[in-house]
């Protein structure tokens, strides 16, 4: 990579085959099947994964994009399921989404996917284990800076999404922070009430992360509890 | 993947230039089929680079230092693929390049950083190829963007080496060995290595907090950039603990590494404070002090820098850096560009 001209010695000669070195190690890998990618991903998937899904023995991570899949169009559609506009850093067509899909020998038992939101003090992130309905089986707040940070980690918080479904959140307003008529989003506790922004963007990362579930994963299998 | 010297003729900085241009090239288009799948990430990076030391009164297309491999006007690119079989993930490859301005030749020069293939077997995933050695602060803190040096650019490690390593994550933390080359960003053979290993106890994005503790050991070489400094490999052997802290809008990198390099000690104390301000975090604030002991000699290093992100692609970022080399400060600005491709 390097030729120092300037080497007095003589025995200083790089080693320069390095272009041809990566080559053949990328064109080797090109033969192995080729899937997935990374974007909001999680920490160590080896750990999380395992933690989220304990009957599992390995994962594949999927990448997508609104961008790649239906452009501007796309993302007017799941801005209406969201029920609010895709603004900021972390929300635009083409940021890349990492999606895990969970397997039990051949059988695919689930899903793995995490959102960015704009929080208190910069960004979260909420991932949600679904089962192949789109029913959350796990609830993991991987980033995380906020007042209240240990509270909503606890699995008391946690524990209360499950069992939810974008059915469920369809009834929610991630702009108003309401449910109506009042249900099972709405009987999520804030286990502190002086971290509210905090707690409405969990919510509404969560929504979000369920929509892009169902959009990207699910083949839109929620699309008919939408009201619009 | 060669990079022509200061000395001789344009050509064979051309030349290595349009090899490196057209085997990138040929590389990324071995992946075609992949990226319409997307089975892969391809960003653009973009950089504009420009720095006035006010001793000797300069203007530099450099953030740095003009023989390093940091900050430099730019293009480039970073590429990772995912390696799946039916029902699992079997790796990653990576490979990430630019190909800069340098202001020594005023030729293009390429730099390569990523170019692994990280394999994920049950036991550890696996990396083969020219990634971070497992030491300190720079095996976990992405510097390929930022203009504030770490302590790979003040001589302490390396940002990227040639060879092996793997890395297990657990509940509580992790674990990372590396057997490189110990040689930096070019691969030299002459009698050369480094053995790290890092354990460290908790992750940041998750628990707000790591600490790292450090073990190397090698024959290293003296490399700044692409330049080899000094053509025989020095003993070297060093310890260090490093922390990152996390808390609500303030964000803290700590590092204390000592040793010994070719039978002198070796010293370094490194603190990077940060606080993030308006919507998103998109000021960022950071200051840089660092006490340094080299070849017997004390240094001192006191970097200020600010990151404004104007959108997800494009990112402007200034520095000040004084330090003990001279009299004057170095006032950088940077604009960089980051687009998926």
């Amino acid at each position: 990579m390097s030729d120092i001209r300037g080497s007095s010695t003589g025995r200083s000669r790089p080693v320069r085959a390095l272009v041809p070195a990566a080559a053949g190690i990328l064109l080797g890998a090109a033969a192995l099947a080729l899937y997935a990618a990374v974007g909001c991903d999680l920490n160590d998937p080896d750990r999380d994964v395992k933690r989220l899904f304990p009957g599992s023995t390995g994962y594949k991570t999927l990448y997508v994009s609104v961008s790649r899949k239906g452009g501007d169009g796309l993302l007017r559609q799941i801005e209406a399921r969201l029920g609010d506009k895709f603004t900021g850093l972390f929300e635009t067509a083409d940021v890349p989404y990492t999606m895990y899909e969970i397997y039990k020998g051949t059988e695919l038992i689930g899903y793995i996917h995490g959102a960015n939101q704009k929080g208190t003090y910069g960004g979260l992130q909420v991932f949600l284990a679904l089962d192949r309905e789109g029913v959350i089986r796990g609830f993991y707040l991987q980033k995380l800076t906020s007042k209240a940070a240990k509270a909503f980690r606890d699995p008391a918080f946690g524990n209360q999404f499950l069992g939810l479904s974008l059915r469920d959140f369809y009834r929610y307003d991630v702009v108003t922070g309401k449910e109506e008529p009042p249900g099972p989003v709405s009987r999520i506790a804030n286990p502190d009430p002086g971290s509210d922004r905090d707690f409405r963007a969990i919510l509404r990362a969560t929504k979000k992360n369920l929509v892009l579930a169902d959009e990207f994963l699910l083949g839109n299998a929620h699309l008919k509890f939408f009201k619009g | 993947m060669s990079e022509a010297g200061g000395a001789g003729s344009r050509r064979p900085g051309r030349r290595s230039a349009v090899r490196f241009g057209a085997a990138c090239l040929a590389l990324l288009g071995a992946f075609a089929p992949g990226l319409r799948a997307q089975s892969s990430l391809l960003y653009l990076e973009l950089q504009a680079v420009g720095a006035y030391a006010t001793a000797p009164g300069r203007v530099d297309l450099f953030s740095f230092m003009a023989a390093d491999a940091m900050q430099k006007p730019g293009l480039g690119f970073d590429f990772v693929q995912r390696l799946s079989a039916e029902t699992r993930d079997i790796g990653v490859l990576g490979v990430q390049a630019r190909l800069v301005y340098d202001q020594e030749t005023k030729r293009p020069k390429p730099q390569l950083y990523n170019a692994y293939l990280r394999l994920k077997p049950k036991f550890a995933n696996i990396w083969i190829g020219h990634s971070r050695p497992a030491m300190g602060l720079a095996s976990v803190l992405d510097n390929h963007a930022l203009l504030l040096p770490d302590a790979t650019m003040f001589g302490f490690g390396f940002d990227r080496d040639w060879g092996v390593g793997l890395d297990r994550d657990f509940a509580w933390g992790g674990v990372a060995a590396s057997l490189t080359a110990g040689s930096g960003m070019p691969l030299y053979l002459k009698g050369n290595y480094l053995a790290a290993a890092r354990i460290f106890k908790g992750v940041l994005a998750r628990d707000g907090h790591s600490v790292g503790l450090s073990l190397s050991q090698g024959r290293v070489l003296e490399t700044m950039g692409y330049t080899l400094a000094d053509p025989d490999p020095a003993a070297w052997t060093a310890a260090g603990l490093d922390w990152s802290f996390a808390w609500r809008n303030l964000e803290s990198r700590a590092e204390i590494l000592a040793g010994r390099r070719g039978g002198a000690g070796t010293f370094l104390a490194f603190w990077r404070p940060g606080l993030s301000l308006l919507e998103e975090g998109r000021l960022k604030i950071e200051l840089q002090p660092a006490l340094m002991r080299r070849a017997g000699d004390w240094d001192f290093s006191l970097g200020s820098g600010l990151t404004y992100l104007f959108n997800a692609d494009l990112a402007g970022r200034f520095m000040v850096l004084r330090d003990s080399a001279g009299p004057g400060v170095r006032f950088v600005v940077q604009l960089y560009y980051y687009k998926r491709l």
